[in-house]
């Protein structure tokens, strides 16, 4: 599967891809890497993603209008917001947007491979929410 | 003085030794939580969110180069230059911000990190005249976190 990492830290983008190497998850193949949603939606354009990490506050793009834009290219991404805004309304609207899941920051190694080895796993047909915008 | 409750002020507090708790071994050590008067106290490096909504002013993590260091040593980061010192302050900055929304909501809007090295010019401009300063210990590091919000309007 094919991961593309959102993220306006270069560390954290990093230690995403530091994670996605060890055993439970290195089946993922990452194909990018964005700071921002313009840049998540550059990559998205020229190969298409199956997995998305998505962070919320960002320069530009911000990760709630990126869910929307990288849907309407694609979708049929799975998308995990990894995001240190942890008020429930935020979550409920990147939910709504159509992401999958939701990681607040900050996690642990472990926890950000059990959501994303979730989302691996998630079949096909839940992919397609109807609430999506 | 601040516009916020004890109650409130005791959130940040929370989000700190949240952050510290969740991905470090050593949790960190709140040595003082008080008003700040005159400067603002910093140290080499700065991580500021600014905010905006029903409250407006800023919220700003500081460090040392030192600290910074430790902490990517404890995500395994490899690389502990500059760059990723000011990435670290202000990713820092955000995540304790942005956890306090679990009790603001969308009262408390904020922005980006804005990182800096050395005296923080920025923080000039601050809204209360004695912002909330909480002093912290990490892993023989000293650290603060200012919080200087004020109700908009």
């Amino acid at each position: 599967m094919k991961l593309m990492i959102v993220d306006d830290s270069n560390i954290i983008r990093s230690r995403i891809a530091r994670v996605c190497l060890q055993a439970p998850l290195h089946g993922l193949e990452i194909i990018g890497l964005a700071r921002n949603g313009n840049e998540a939606v550059n990559v998205c354009v020229r190969k298409v993603p199956d997995l998305v990490t998505m962070d919320l506050t960002m320069p530009g793009m911000n990760g709630l209008e990126c869910i929307s834009a990288l849907l309407a290219l694609a979708p049929n991404l799975r998308i995990l917001v990894v995001s240190a805004l942890s008020d429930k309304a935020t979550a409920i609207e990147a939910l709504k947007r159509g992401a999958h899941g939701f990681l607040h920051k900050p996690f642990t190694d472990a926890r950000l491979a059990s959501a994303l080895l979730e989302l691996m796993d998630e079949p096909e047909a839940n992919h397609v929410r109807s609430d999506r915008r | 003085m601040s516009d916020l409750t004890d109650g409130e002020l005791k959130i940040f507090i929370g989000a700190v030794t949240h952050y510290f708790e969740q991905l470090t071994r050593e949790p960190a050590t709140i040595r003082a939580a008080y008003l700040a008067n005159g400067a603002s106290p910093h140290f080499d490096y700065t991580g500021l969110i600014t905010v905006s909504g029903r409250y407006r002013g800023c919220v700003y993590f500081s460090t040392s180069g030192d600290a910074l260091r430790a902490l990517l040593a404890e995500f395994s980061e490899p690389d502990r230059q500059e760059e990723n010192l000011l990435d670290a302050v202000g990713e820092i900055a955000n995540t304790i911000a942005g956890n306090t929304r679990k009790h603001f909501g969308k009262d408390l809007e904020i922005s980006a990190p804005v990182t800096i090295r050395g005296v923080p010019e920025q923080i000039k401009s601050a809204v209360c005249a004695r912002p909330f300063a909480i002093q912290l210990a990490w892993s023989k590091h000293d650290a603060v976190v200012v919080v200087d919000l004020a109700l908009a309007g």
